[in-house]
């Protein structure tokens, strides 16, 4: 089976420069070994939020400061400026608002209540663009009975100290107490698929209304299906609502996996859920086909191959006792060859193995034994040289070097 | 350092590599519309750590499954969640007996054969609103639902009588495995098959002996009976496989993934020597076409509009990337790629009075994307899928197979093929 490009790996980097190249008309093939890490996102995106365990305020203004390994330096400041303008662009183009801008970082809040920096927001999530200066003082925090998903305490505290005032308050429904009978799936997902109907949110909207009292701000976890459930509700509620994340499997991440995987589909591409690669064949400097499980003898062939596979937890990356290495092509990675060097004491502390990756020229072509391979990319997570946790630039690293690798391939 | 140290799975169905993220539970149709279900991650992986300390932990509502493989699919892990269900299912219900209802429904050999020779007073019958009443009250079959329509004549019989003979003019050759539903119920779309693969010069024969594949049996807990019947498929298609070097091609996803792969994770009836030598139509035609083997030729004057759906078991198997390549060859089919979702039948399931609002409530998302697209039928590659859809939205459904049989011109492929009358 031939395509224009074969992109290994169905999460937000595949799905950004599947569309991307979609877009511009080519065939495209998307192998996703199950769902993604774009699950467990909360509703906002990161470019860059600390450098040295300092939040960043404008990220453009210090990609010239990462080291020289970094994703966004092989870039460059000046593309990533453009190309950040054009991931805000895709998103929405694929039904996902957002606000938020690469000049300046705002706030979001975790589900249990640190303010982390951000890039892009979900339009009907909780977004603070400067947290010394609050948009409004008394919030209501309006947490579901019995629902598993959010700390309450803690998110309240967490908000307090950022110097809301906050008001806990606790309420059901109908529809919400039925899903009670099974408390191991009082989670966000169950929640939302009850949470659909007019009527089912206008009972939720009474509730609330009745608690809002004086706030300014209504907070309601992250529980709703889609934007229409949310503006259903927004348009019932007394007082303006927002939507904070829960813990993971997070509807917001679900949403935008659906959304994406909608719209690519609608493209045209080819969306193979499930399946995944298990090796390549590469002919001088060229990869020829990658096989999947799935379809077995007959392999994929393209003219370019992306690497989109993600890090350790979507097996982009594998680690076995001896070694670090990619599992598909056993590509060069860098990692470091002692092991003893891939962690360190107390897991909140900066790992080194979260910095570990495929190791790619300036453009993004992966290498292997030490020669460039020059029809595929890696994007994402499964490169090197970036931290997710530390420096909070994990999404900003899947979508920018997913559309600097299809503006590549295009230009070809 | 290494050699202490366990370095493989060593568990059945991947269990061991379950790492709780719970994102089956978010693909899950049946905990999506029923607090009964406790969910793919609590009823497998979760549920089975307490079932391998002691059996009594089994919960009875883990036969609310539809083993629609949705969260196998999911998986970023690679555990076999529904296979695990399946299995605790079976560890339960060994011994026990199968209610009548849930043997007819699952023995749709045995339904067929009898309703072929009466076809046209049980399609009337069964059509009738006291029948209809007598079967939901009775029988618990649901009363909105209708059984499909038995054909008068088998395929086996039109094949012996019709085509038989002329398949040995031609110079390659597969077999066929048909399935119950062309059999019984509709002969068409086994002459549809016969007559694409013909004009792209394939000679097409039936296994010496076909039954039932059995996917039924397993979902109704005949367990027993369901080997058997594996065990005398097994065998015939083997003998075509080596004795006759043939590929065997289905054209129903749910028997096709059954034959492959839940023979072996299920009933324990190792068919990995024959297992690349089974597969879809759609999937060798395709390839066929790829490799430049074969020419297919489509009328000029075809104009449609049609709808895909992918089936649960053809996502699992990961091949619906074949139907859709095929179908999207079509020059005037404007074709439509509807996002995955379950139509809650699952088989048998649906049929069932007490399963019947679930299904439909499961169905109801894909019934929303299918009248939202505004086509004039839709295609699938499954045909209890096509039951539910035709009844739900009133919408035709085809398989793949026969759109690719009415949109080809047989006489321009015929040439193109260099096949001579």
């Amino acid at each position: 089976m031939r395509t224009d490009t074969v992109i290994i790996g169905g999460g937000l980097s595949g799905l950004t420069c599947g569309i991307a190249l979609a877009k511009r008309g080519q065939r495209v093939t998307i192998v996703a070994s199950g769902q993604s890490t774009l699950l467990f996102n909360g509703g906002s995106m990161d470019l860059l939020g600390y450098i040295d365990g300092q939040a960043v305020k404008a990220p453009l203004d210090v990609i010239a400061q990462l080291p020289i390994d970094h994703p966004y330096r092989k870039i460059g400041t000046e593309r990533i400026a453009d190309l950040a303008d054009q991931a805000k662009q895709l998103l929405e183009d694929a039904g996902i608002m957002t606000e938020g801008s690469a000049n300046a970082n705002h706030w979001r809040v975790t589900p249990m209540g640190v303010a982390k920096p951000a890039w892009l927001t979900l339009k009907s999530h909780v977004c603070i663009d400067d947290i010394e200066q609050l948009p409004c003082k008394r919030v209501a925090l309006m947490c579901v009975r019995g629902f598993f998903d959010q700390p309450n305490g803690m998110l309240a505290n967490g908000l307090q100290q950022m110097g809301f005032n906050v008001e806990k308050k606790e309420f059901t429904t109908d529809e919400i107490t039925t899903l009670r009978r099974s408390p191991s799936e009082m989670r966000a997902v169950s929640l939302s698929k009850r949470l659909v109907s007019n009527s089912s949110l206008k009972r939720v909207a009474d509730q609330i209304n009745a608690l809002a009292a004086d706030a300014d701000m209504m907070l309601l976890p992250s529980v709703l299906g889609d934007e229409e459930a949310f503006d259903t509700l927004q348009s019932m509620t007394v007082k303006p609502l927002r939507l904070v994340a829960t813990l993971p499997p997070s509807m917001a991440g679900i949403r935008m996996q659906k959304q994406l995987q909608h719209y690519f589909r609608m493209l045209g591409g080819n969306y193979l859920m499930g399946d995944s690669a298990v090796s390549a064949v590469i002919d001088g400097d060229r990869v020829v086909s990658v096989t999947t499980a799935k379809l077995g003898d007959m392999p994929l062939r393209a003219n370019n191959f992306v690497l989109a596979s993600g890090s350790f937890i979507s097996r982009g990356l594998t680690a076995d006792y001896e070694r670090i290495y990619e599992p598909v092509m056993d590509l060069d990675v860098d990692a470091d060859a002692n092991r003893d060097n891939w962690t360190q004491f107390g897991v909140l502390n900066p790992q080194a193995y979260s910095r570990y990756g495929v190791k790619t020229d300036d453009s993004l072509h992966c290498i292997k034994q030490g020669k460039t391979i020059s029809n595929l990319h890696a994007i994402g997570s499964v490169l090197s040289g970036h931290d997710p946790i530390k420096m909070a630039d994990g999404t900003g690293v899947s979508l920018l070097t997913a559309l600097a690798a299809a503006q590549d391939i295009l230009a070809k | 350092m290494a050699d202490q140290m366990q370095l493989c799975n060593i568990s059945a169905n991947n269990f061991e590599q379950c790492t709780k993220c719970s994102i089956c539970t978010t693909v899950c149709p049946v905990a999506a519309v029923t607090t009964d279900y406790p969910g793919p991650k609590q009823a497998g992986p979760d549920g089975e750590r307490y079932r391998l300390k002691d059996p009594a932990f089994y919960d009875k509502a883990l036969k609310l499954c539809l083993n629609c493989k949705r969260c196998e699919v999911a998986c970023p892990s690679g555990v076999h969640i529904a296979d695990i269900i399946q299995r605790a299912r079976m560890s339960a219900g060994e011994g026990k007996r199968a209610s009548l209802r849930d043997t007819l429904l699952a023995n749709t050999d045995l339904l067929g054969t009898a309703a072929n020779l009466v076809a046209p007073v049980a399609n009337a019958t069964l059509g009738l609103k006291p029948t209809k009443l007598v079967m939901h009250s009775v029988m618990s079959i649901h009363k909105h639902r209708t059984f499909p329509a038995y054909s008068r004549t088998k395929f086996e019989t039109w094949y012996k009588r019709h085509a038989a003979k002329q398949q040995d003019a031609y110079s390659r050759h597969v077999s066929y495995f048909h399935g119950c539903y062309v059999n019984y119920n509709f002969p068409k779309l086994g002459q549809d098959l016969v007559k694409l693969m013909n004009a792209a010069g394939y000679g097409v024969h039936l296994l010496d002996k076909e039954q039932c594949c059995g996917v039924a049996l397993i979902a109704n807990g005949l367990y027993k009976q369901a080997r058997r019947q594996a065990r005398v498929n097994a065998a015939n298609i083997r003998q075509a496989v080596s004795a006759r070097h043939h590929t065997v091609l289905t054209t129903s996803s749910s028997c096709t993934f059954n034959l492959r792969d839940e023979y072996p994770a299920i009933l324990d009836i190792d068919t990995s020597d024959v297992r690349d030598n089974i597969m879809l139509a759609t999937r060798f035609i395709y390839n066929l076409v790829d490799e430049e083997k074969i020419k297919l030729i489509f009328k000029q004057d075809y104009k449609r509009r049609i709808a895909y759906h992918t089936a649960c078991h053809m996502q699992r198997m990961g091949w619906q990337i074949y139907s859709i390549e095929l179908l999207r060859m079509i020059p005037g089919l404007d074709l439509v790629e509807l996002d995955q979702e379950c139509c809650g039948i699952s088989g048998t399931y649906g049929f069932k009075k007490e399963n019947y609002e679930r299904s439909q409530a499961i169905g109801s998302t894909l019934f929303k994307l299918i009248e939202d697209a505004h086509v004039e039928a839709v295609a699938t590659d499954c045909e209890t899928c096509k039951w539910q859809i035709e009844m739900s939205t009133g919408l035709p459904v085809e398989n793949p197979v026969s759109i690719l049989a009415d949109a080809l011109d047989v006489e321009a492929t015929r040439r193109a093929n260099m096949i001579s009358d």
